[in-house]
C-alpha cells in the first residue's frame, strides 16, 4: 500500500445500502447451509447407509408431521406435558423466588446456603424421578414435583444473584429519601430485578419442560415424552422425528415468549 | 455494623457451620419421624440406614467401576466438544457472515432439549457407550463455541491496535493477542460444556438403563433398595458436585491473567 | 521490516534539529456523503529530532484521528504524514505507539510484556530479558518484573506500555493520552518520569493530550487544536528551562504559559460544550 502522496479513492456507498447487502448475503448463508443439510440428509437417506428408516427421506417426515398435527392423541398428550410444565414452573417460581430474596438479602443466609444451591443446581435431577415416584406416584404429580425442582434452582440462583447486582447507590438513593421499606421494595428493588428475575423464569421454563418431557419417557401413561416412547417403540421413525421437530420447536417458543415478555417490560 | 469486634454472623466459619449443621439437623429430625412412625417408613428409609448404606454400594454395586465408565464418556464427549468447538468459535469470529447467519441457530440449539432425542441416537448409534456420548456430545458443543466466539469478539480493541501498531502478521495477531485473550472465556465454555456432558451421560444411563452411575440408580430403585438408592443418588451428586468445584478451580486459577 | 536494531539509540539518527516526522496538510473525513465530518481539517506541523511536541485540544478536535493518522491504523487520508520521505499509510516501525487505553497483556508478566516487540522479531530470550530489564528500570519498576498487570495500579500498568513502546527504540514516541485515567498527582509524577526518560534518551515524542498543565509540564512546543473540524489554531513555543521536573508547576513562567494556552483553548472547549448539549436536546426531541 504504497499510494505516495495519491488521494485514496473511495467509492460512495451509503450505510443503508451497505446494510440491505449484508442482510440479504446473511440470507444467502443460512440458506446455502439449510439447503447443505438438507442435500446431505436426503444423501444419507437413499444410499441406504443406515439400515431401513433409520434416516427417512423428508418426503416422509413432512407427511408423518401434518398426520402428527391432526392427531387428537398428539394434542392431549401435549396438554398434559404443558400443564406438567406450567404447574412445575409455578411452584419452582414461587419456591425459588422467595428462597432467592432470603439468600439475597441476608448475607449471613447467603453464605450458610447459597453454596449448597449453587453446587446441586447443575446436577443431573433426572436421577432424583425414583424418589419422587415413591413421594408422588407414578402419574402426573411425580412429574411436576421433578419439574418444580429443576425450575427452583435457576430461579432461586438468578433472583438472589439479581438481589444482589442492585446498584448500592441507588438503595442509598432511596434511604436518603426515607423511602419506607414498601416503597424500597416497590419503587426500588423490584423494578432493578424484574430482568434476573426474568432470567432464571426463562431457563427454569427450559429446565421444568425438559425434565417433566424426560421423566415422561420414563414412566408414564400420557404426555409427550410417553409419545415419543410409544412411537419409538413401533420404529416409526418418521414420526418420532416430525414430534421432536415438534417438540424442539415448542421449547424454543417458550423460550422466545419468555425472552419478548423481558423486553416488552423494559 | 457499629460494634467493634466482628459479629459472629459476619465471620465466614459460622454461616458454613451452620449451613452444615442445618443439613445433620434435618437428617436428625427425619430420623426421629421415621422411628416414631410419624413418617412411612416405605417411603423414606432413615438416614442411618442410607449413611450405611454407602459402605454396601461400593463394595457390592461396582461402584468405582461405574463412575470410571461415566468419567470416560464425559471426558471423550467433553474433549469431543473442545476439539471441535473451538475452531468453530474461530470459524464464526473469523467469517463475519457466517457468524451472523448462524450464532442464532447455534444458540437456538443450545437452549434445544437434545437429551430428548435420546430414542433416537439409540437406533443411530446403538445401545452402547457411543450414544451416550454422542448425546453428551451434541449437548455440550454449542456453549464451547458460543464462549469462544464471545472471547476472540471481546479481545480488547486497544490490544489489537498494539499488534497492528507492532506490525504484527494475521498469525501472530491470532496467537499472541486474540487466543490468549480469549482464554478464560473459552474456559467458561468448557466448564459449561462438561457439566452439561455430566447432565447428558448420567441422565441417559438412567433412562435407558446402560453402563455408569445413572444406570446404578436405576437398578437400585427397580430392585426397591430405598436406602441403597437414596445413597446413590447421594454419591452420583456428590461426585457431580466435586467435579464442578474441580473445573471452577480449574476456572479460576485462569482468570487472574484478565 | 525486522530488523534488530542496535542497542545505541544515536547511530543513523538525523541531528538534533531536523524534522523527523511531517505533517502536511492532512484532512481526514468520516461518514457518507451527506452527514460527513470532518475530524482533521489542513493540519500542517513538524516534530524535530529530539522534540518533545504536545497536541492539545478540547474533546472532538481530532486528536486521536490525528494519532490514528501519524500511528498507521488509520491508512486513508488525504495530505501527507511524513517519515524518512516515507508516506505513512501503515504502521510504520519508527513510530512506537502508546494508547490512551489500558492497553498491557493481562496473561502476561510486566517482563514479558514489555519484551513482546522483541519477541515478535524473533530476538534470543536471555537478550530480549537483558533489554526489557534496562526499560523496566527506566520507567521505575525494577522488581516489578514477575508481576501480572492484575497487581500493578493504573499508573504501574501505564508505565509497562511506554516501557514496551521503548524497548523496540522508536525514533518518534507517539503517546495518546496516556494518563488520562489517572489521578492528578500520579500524573505530575510519572509526567517526571517522562521528562527524565525523553532527557536521557533524547526521545522525539508527540504527545496528545487535552490537559493543560501537562502539555506545558512537559513540552518544547504545543499545538492548540480547535474544536470540531479539528485545525491547527496556534503553535506555542514553551521555553521553560531543561532538565525541568515537576517543580515547574509552581513558577510564575508555568502559570503565564498554562493562562496564555487556556486563552486559545477557551473559546474552543465551551464551543464544544455547547454543541454537544444541543446534540443532546436534539437527541431527546427525536428520542
Amino acid at each position: 500500500m504504497a499510494s505516495t502522496g495519491a488521494i485514496a479513492m473511495r467509492v460512495p456507498v451509503s450505510r443503508a445500502v451497505r446494510e440491505r447487502r449484508e442482510t440479504r448475503n446473511v440470507f444467502y448463508v443460512r440458506a446455502i447451509v439449510a439447503l447443505a443439510i438438507v442435500a446431505i440428509w436426503e444423501g444419507i437417506s437413499w444410499s441406504g447407509l443406515f439400515f431401513g428408516d433409520v434416516v427417512p427421506s423428508l418426503a416422509k417426515i413432512i407427511p408423518a408431521l401434518f398426520k402428527l398435527l391432526v392427531n387428537p392423541a398428539f394434542w392431549a398428550n401435549l396438554q398434559i406435558t404443558l400443564v406438567e410444565a406450567a404447574a412445575s414452573l409455578a411452584i419452582g417460581a414461587i419456591a425459588g423466588i422467595v428462597v432467592g430474596i432470603l439468600l439475597g438479602s441476608s448475607r449471613f443466609f447467603g453464605a450458610a446456603f447459597e453454596p449448597y444451591v449453587y453446587y446441586l443446581s447443575p446436577t443431573p435431577r433426572i436421577i432424583l424421578f425414583p424418589i419422587m415416584i415413591m413421594w408422588f406416584g407414578v402419574g402426573i404429580a411425580s412429574k411436576i414435583a421433578l419439574g418444580a425442582l429443576s425450575s427452583f434452582f435457576a430461579i432461586a440462583l438468578s433472583t438472589a444473584a439479581g438481589m444482589r447486582q442492585i446498584d448500592k447507590v441507588l438503595i442509598r438513593v432511596g434511604r436518603s429519601f426515607r423511602a419506607t421499606p414498601w416503597q424500597m421494595a416497590t419503587k426500588i428493588y423490584l423494578p432493578a430485578m424484574r430482568l434476573p428475575v426474568l432470567t432464571g423464569i426463562r431457563l427454569g421454563l427450559g429446565n421444568a419442560l425438559i425434565t417433566a418431557l424426560l421423566a415422561e419417557t420414563k414412566l408414564s401413561n400420557q404426555g409427550l415424552g410417553f409419545m415419543i416412547m410409544q412411537i419409538y417403540t413401533r420404529f416409526d421413525m418418521p414420526t418420532l422425528y416430525a414430534l421432536l421437530i415438534v417438540v424442539f420447536f415448542i421449547a424454543g417458543a417458550c423460550n422466545a415468549v419468555i425472552g419478548m415478555i423481558a423486553r416488552s417490560t423494559k | 455494623m457499629a460494634s467493634r469486634k466482628t459479629p459472629l454472623v459476619a465471620t465466614s466459619w459460622f454461616p458454613l457451620t451452620v449451613g452444615a449443621l442445618t443439613f445433620v439437623a434435618i437428617g436428625v429430625i427425619f430420623e426421629i419421624l421415621l422411628r416414631t412412625d410419624v413418617l412411612n417408613r416405605y417411603i423414606i428409609p432413615l438416614p442411618s440406614e442410607v449413611l450405611l448404606a454407602f459402605e454396601r454400594i461400593v463394595v457390592e454395586e461396582g461402584v468405582l467401576t461405574r463412575t470410571g465408565v461415566s468419567a470416560f464418556e464425559v471426558l471423550t464427549a467433553g474433549l469431543a466438544c473442545v476439539i471441535v468447538g473451538v475452531p468453530l468459535g474461530v470459524l464464526l469470529y473469523r467469517f463475519d457472515i457466517v457468524r451472523r447467519a448462524l450464532e442464532d441457530w447455534i444458540a437456538a440449539l443450545a437452549a434445544a432439549p437434545i437429551v430428548l432425542a435420546f430414542p433416537l441416537f439409540l437406533v443411530l448409534f446403538g445401545r452402547g457407550s457411543t450414544t451416550v456420548i454422542v448425546i453428551a456430545f451434541a449437548y455440550g458443543l454449542a456453549p464451547v463455541v458460543l464462549k469462544t466466539l464471545e472471547g476472540l469478539i471481546e479481545t480488547r480493541r486497544v490490544l489489537i491496535n498494539v499488534g497492528k501498531s507492532l506490525n504484527m502478521s494475521q498469525t501472530q495477531m491470532f496467537w499472541k493477542i486474540l487466543f490468549p485473550s480469549a482464554i478464560p472465556s473459552i474456559f467458561t465454555g468448557i466448564r459449561l460444556s462438561w457439566t452439561f456432558c455430566v447432565i447428558a451421560v448420567i441422565g441417559v444411563e438412567f433412562l435407558v438403563n446402560l453402563g455408569g452411575l445413572g444406570q446404578l440408580i436405576n437398578d437400585l430403585a427397580e430392585r426397591y433398595d430405598m436406602p441403597g438408592t437414596y445413597a446413590g443418588i447421594g454419591f452420583v451428586i456428590l461426585v457431580s458436585v466435586i467435579f464442578f468445584i474441580i473445573l471452577e478451580w480449574i476456572e479460576k486459577w485462569l482468570q487472574p491473567a484478565r | 521490516m525486522t530488523s534488530v536494531e542496535t542497542k545505541s539509540r544515536a547511530a543513523g539518527k538525523p541531528e538534533t534539529g531536523q524534522p523527523v516526522l511531517i505533517i502536511d496538510d492532512v484532512v481526514k473525513t468520516f461518514g457518507d456523503a451527506e452527514e460527513a465530518v470532518t475530524a482533521v481539517d489542513h493540519v500542517s506541523f513538524n516534530v524535530k529530532q529530539g522534540e518533545f511536541v504536545a497536541v492539545i485540544g478540547p474533546s472532538g478536535c481530532g486528536k486521536s484521528t490525528l494519532f490514528n493518522i501519524i500511528g498507521g491504523l488509520l491508512g486513508e487520508y488525504d495530505g501527507n504524514v511524513m517519515i524518512d520521505d516515507e508516506r505513512i499509510s501503515g504502521p510504520h516501525p519508527a513510530v512506537g505507539m502508546v494508547f490512551q487505553e489500558e492497553s498491557t497483556f493481562p496473561w502476561r508478566s510486566v517482563i514479558d510484556n514489555v519484551a513482546f516487540p522483541l519477541e515478535l522479531r524473533g530476538v534470543a530470550k536471555s537478550e530480549r530479558y537483558d533489554r526489557a530489564r534496562h526499560f523496566i528500570g527506566l520507567v521505575g519498576l525494577d522488581g516489578f518484573e514477575k508481576r501480572f498487570p492484575s497487581q500493578l495500579s493504573g499508573g504501574m500498568k501505564q508505565r509497562v506500555s511506554i516501557a514496551r513502546t521503548l524497548v523496540s527504540n522508536p525514533r518518534i514516541l507517539l503517546m495518546d493520552e496516556p494518563f488520562a485515567a489517572l489521578d492528578e498527582q500520579t500524573r505530575l509524577l510519572l509526567g517526571d518520569k517522562i521528562t527524565q526518560i525523553q532527557q536521557e534518551l533524547k526521545q522525539t515524542t508527540l504527545l496528545i493530550t487535552h490537559n493543560l498543565t501537562e502539555a506545558v509540564q512537559l513540552s518544547d512546543r504545543i499545538v492548540v487544536m480547535t474544536y470540531r473540524p479539528g485545525k491547527v489554531k496556534r503553535i506555542a513555543d514553551i521555553n521553560l528551562q531543561r532538565p525541568r521536573t515537576s517543580d515547574v508547576v509552581g513558577s510564575d513562567a508555568f502559570g503565564h504559559y498554562v493562562a496564555e494556552i487556556w486563552n486559545d483553548l477557551r473559546e474552543e472547549a465551551s464551543r464544544g460544550m455547547q454543541e454537544t448539549e444541543q446534540v443532546a436536546r436534539a437527541d431527546r426531541r427525536h428520542g
